[in-house]
C-alpha cells in the first residue's frame, strides 16, 4: 500500500493518537488504583501486628455462633420483637419483622392447627398499635385440645440459599457463622427475599434493601447477647459458641434433642428447636 | 502476520487491559479480602452501637433496685423488658415508668392458651377488678411475701393464757362486743403475726399493746394454735352496716388474697368470712387512715369510700366462716 493516500495517512494518525492517549490514561488510572489499593492494603492489614478482625477486640476465626429456641417455654409476650425493631432500627408497621412468633392452636375436632403471629390484624387490633406487639386472647372460650408457640428467625444456615443468588455479593457468611447484608452493596433486587426458605428476610422499603437478622452482630463482636436473647423473660433463647464446650448453646444442643426446621432443603439451619410439634415448619 | 491482524490483536489487547483495570478500580477495595464480599462490611455493621444495655448498666446508678429486682421472683426480667431501651440514658432524659400495668403485665400474665403452665396467669380482669397491679405486687418483686411460717404451739397452755382475753374476745373466741374480733377459727400463722406486730410496736392499739408486750414467743405461738382450733360458728352479727350484695362487687379487688367469699389461699392473711361487720369497718378505714400499717392494704383501701367499707364488711360478715 501507498503512503500517498491522504485519508488512510490520516487514519492512521488518528489511530496511532488514540493509541497513544489510551496507553497513558491507562497508566494513570493504573497508578491511581494501585496506590488506593495499597492504601486499603495498609488500612485493613494490621493482621501483620496480630490485631484481629473485624474489630480490635474481636476475632471471627475463633467463634462459631449457634442459636438455641426452647418452644416449651415461650409465653408469647412479644418482648423479643419489639426489642429486635428497637435494636435494628426496623421500620414501625406491622409486617417487617427480623423475628417473629408463631401461635399455634388446635381446637377440639380439628385436625389442622390455626396459625397467627403478630402482624395478624386481630392481634394488631388488641394492641392497639402497630409498633407494639400482642397476642389477642381470642380462644380464650374456645375449646383447645394443644397450643403452643413458636419464636422464628434467621437460621444462618450453612449452606445459605439467600447467599448463592445474590448477584453483587451484597449478602455473604462471616467466619463466624453469621449470615449479613451489606447494605451499601445490595441493590434491592429481593431475590435472596426469595430464596430463603423460611421466610427469614424482608424488603426494607424505607432504605430499598433486604433486610434480615443479623444475631445482631454488632452486640456478640461486643460480648453481648442478640437484643431478643437479652429481652426473653423466661429464657427461650439461648445463644452462644458453639467452639466453646461450656456455653449456653453447646449445652442446650447436647442436653436436648434438638431439631431443625425443613432439613430437608439443605441449608443446615443453625438455629436449633426443642419442643416443635408436627405440624410446625 | 499481515498488519491488520496485528492491529486487530493489539485492540483487543488494549480493551482487555482497559477492562481489567476498570475492574480494579472500580471493585471496592476490600472485595475479594475473604470471599465474594466486601470485608469492609463486616467491621461497618460490628461497630454499630447496642441499643439495649443489660441490667449491669442500670445498676451502676440504680443500686438498690438492681439488688431488690434480682433477689426476687422478676429477676429473669430485665430492667429495660417494661422500661424500654437504655441507649441514651441517663444523657438525653428517663426512661419511662410504665402507667397502665394491667395492660403491661397482662402481656405475660393473662391467661391465655398457649402459654406454659409454670408461666403464673391469671385472667386479668377478675383477678385484679381493674385496679392497677402495683396496687398490691412490687414490679421488681411481685411475689407477695406473705410467708407462711409453720405456727408450733400447745393450744391446752394457749387455753390458760387466753382466759386474760376472754372479757373482749369471748370465751371461745367469738367476740361478745361488734367493737372486736372474733378469734375462733382464725389462722394461726396471721394471728402470731398480728400478735408479734402488737408486742414488737410495728402495730399499736390502746388496748392489745399492753396486753401483748408481756407476752412471750412461745406464748404467742400458744395463743394462735388455741384460737385457730376453736369452732368459728357465731350467732349472726345484730348490726346492720351495709349492703352485702353491693360489697360482693367491691370484694372483686380482695379474692387474690381473701378469696372470693372471704377466705383465703394463704393463711398469713386473715380469714374475713362472718367476721364481726363493724369490727370490719373499723379496721379499713384504720388501713385507710394509714392507722394500721401494711402496704399492700394502705393501697388496696386508698380509693374506698365510707360507703364501700360499709358494704365490704357487710359482705364478709354474712359469709359463712366454713370453707
Amino acid at each position: 500500500m501507498k503512503e500517498t493516500n491522504p485519508a488512510l495517512a490520516a487514519r492512521r494518525k488518528f489511530l496511532s493518537k488514540l493509541g497513544r492517549a489510551v496507553t497513558y490514561a491507562g497508566a494513570v488510572v493504573g497508578a491511581g488504583a494501585l496506590s488506593t489499593a495499597q492504601n486499603t492494603a495498609a488500612k485493613s492489614e494490621p493482621s501483620a501486628g496480630g490485631a484481629s478482625f473485624p474489630t480490635k477486640d474481636y476475632d471471627w476465626t475463633k467463634h462459631r455462633w449457634g442459636y438455641g429456641v426452647d418452644a416449651t417455654k415461650c409465653i408469647g409476650c412479644l418482648r423479643c420483637v419489639e426489642a429486635c425493631k428497637r435494636e435494628n432500627d426496623v421500620p414501625g408497621t406491622a409486617h417487617h419483622f427480623r423475628t417473629w412468633v408463631e401461635r399455634y392452636v388446635y381446637l377440639e375436632g380439628e385436625t389442622k392447627p390455626r396459625i397467627d403471629s403478630q402482624h395478624d390484624p386481630v392481634n394488631i387490633e388488641a394492641s392497639g398499635s402497630e409498633k407494639e406487639y400482642r397476642f389477642a386472647n381470642r380462644y380464650k372460650d374456645a375449646k383447645v385440645d394443644k397450643a403452643f408457640f413458636v419464636p422464628k428467625l434467621c437460621n444462618h444456615c450453612t449452606h445459605p440459599a439467600c447467599v448463592q443468588c445474590c448477584p453483587t455479593g451484597a449478602t455473604y457468611k462471616t467466619k463466624d457463622g453469621v449470615v449479613l447484608i451489606d447494605h451499601k452493596y445490595c441493590i434491592g433486587c429481593a431475590y435472596c427475599v426469595q430464596a430463603c426458605p423460611y421466610g427469614a428476610r424482608y424488603f426494607n422499603h424505607e432504605k430499598q434493601v433486604s433486610d434480615k437478622c443479623t444475631w445482631c452482630y454488632h452486640r456478640i463482636t461486643k460480648g453481648l447477647q442478640p437484643a431478643c436473647v437479652e429481652i426473653c423473660p423466661v429464657g427461650a433463647r439461648i445463644f452462644g459458641d458453639l467452639e466453646d464446650n461450656k456455653s449456653p448453646i453447646s449445652q442446650f444442643v447436647r442436653n436436648n434433642r434438638v431439631r431443625v426446621l425443613k432439613p430437608e432443603s439443605g441449608n443446615a439451619p443453625n438455629v436449633f428447636y426443642v419442643g416443635l410439634d408436627k405440624d410446625v415448619i | 502476520m499481515p498488519k491488520h491482524i496485528v492491529r486487530l490483536i493489539t485492540l483487543i489487547v488494549v480493551f482487555a487491559a482497559l477492562a481489567a483495570v476498570a475492574k480494579w478500580y472500580f471493585t471496592a477495595d476490600t472485595f475479594y479480602e475473604f470471599g465474594h464480599y466486601r470485608g469492609a462490611s463486616v467491621p461497618e455493621i460490628a461497630g454499630l452501637a447496642p441499643v439495649f444495655q443489660t441490667p449491669q448498666y442500670c445498676q451502676a446508678c440504680h443500686t438498690e433496685r438492681h439488688a431488690q429486682w434480682s433477689a426476687g421472683s422478676h429477676k429473669s426480667v430485665i430492667c429495660e423488658v417494661c422500661h424500654g431501651a437504655a441507649q441514651g440514658h441517663p444523657q438525653n432524659g428517663k426512661l419511662p415508668i410504665p402507667k397502665d400495668t394491667p395492660k403491661l403485665c397482662s402481656l405475660c400474665h393473662e391467661a391465655m392458651p398457649g402459654r406454659p403452665r409454670t408461666q403464673p396467669q391469671v385472667a386479668v380482669a377478675q383477678h385484679s377488678g381493674g385496679q392497677q397491679c402495683i396496687v398490691c405486687h412490687n414490679p421488681h418483686s411481685p411475689k407477695i411475701a406473705a410467708t407462711a411460717t409453720k405456727v408450733a404451739g400447745d393450744a391446752k397452755a394457749g387455753q390458760q393464757r387466753a382466759a386474760a382475753c376472754a372479757s373482749c374476745h369471748g370465751e371461745r373466741g367469738i367476740s361478745p362486743n361488734d367493737s372486736w374480733p372474733n378469734l375462733a377459727g382464725q389462722n394461726a400463722t396471721y394471728l402470731a403475726r398480728i400478735l408479734a406486730a402488737y408486742k414488737s410496736g410495728d402495730q399499736k392499739d390502746v388496748v392489745m399493746t399492753p396486753i401483748a408486750q408481756p407476752l412471750s414467743a412461745e406464748d404467742i405461738q400458744n395463743l394462735a394454735v388455741y384460737y385457730a382450733t376453736l369452732s368459728c360458728v357465731a350467732p349472726p352479727s345484730q348490726s346492720r352496716v351495709g349492703d352485702p350484695v353491693a360489697g360482693k362487687a367491691v370484694a372483686a379487688n380482695c379474692t387474690a388474697c381473701h378469696g372470693e367469699a372471704g377466705i383465703g389461699p394463704n393463711p398469713a392473711w386473715p380469714k374475713l368470712a362472718g367476721q364481726k361487720p363493724a369490727y370490719l369497718v373499723n379496721v379499713l378505714k384504720a388501713f385507710r387512715a394509714g392507722l394500721r400499717k401494711d402496704p399492700m392494704m394502705a393501697g388496696v383501701t386508698r380509693g374506698l369510700s365510707d360507703t364501700d367499707i360499709a358494704n365490704l364488711a357487710a359482705y364478709y360478715a354474712s359469709q359463712s366462716c366454713r370453707p
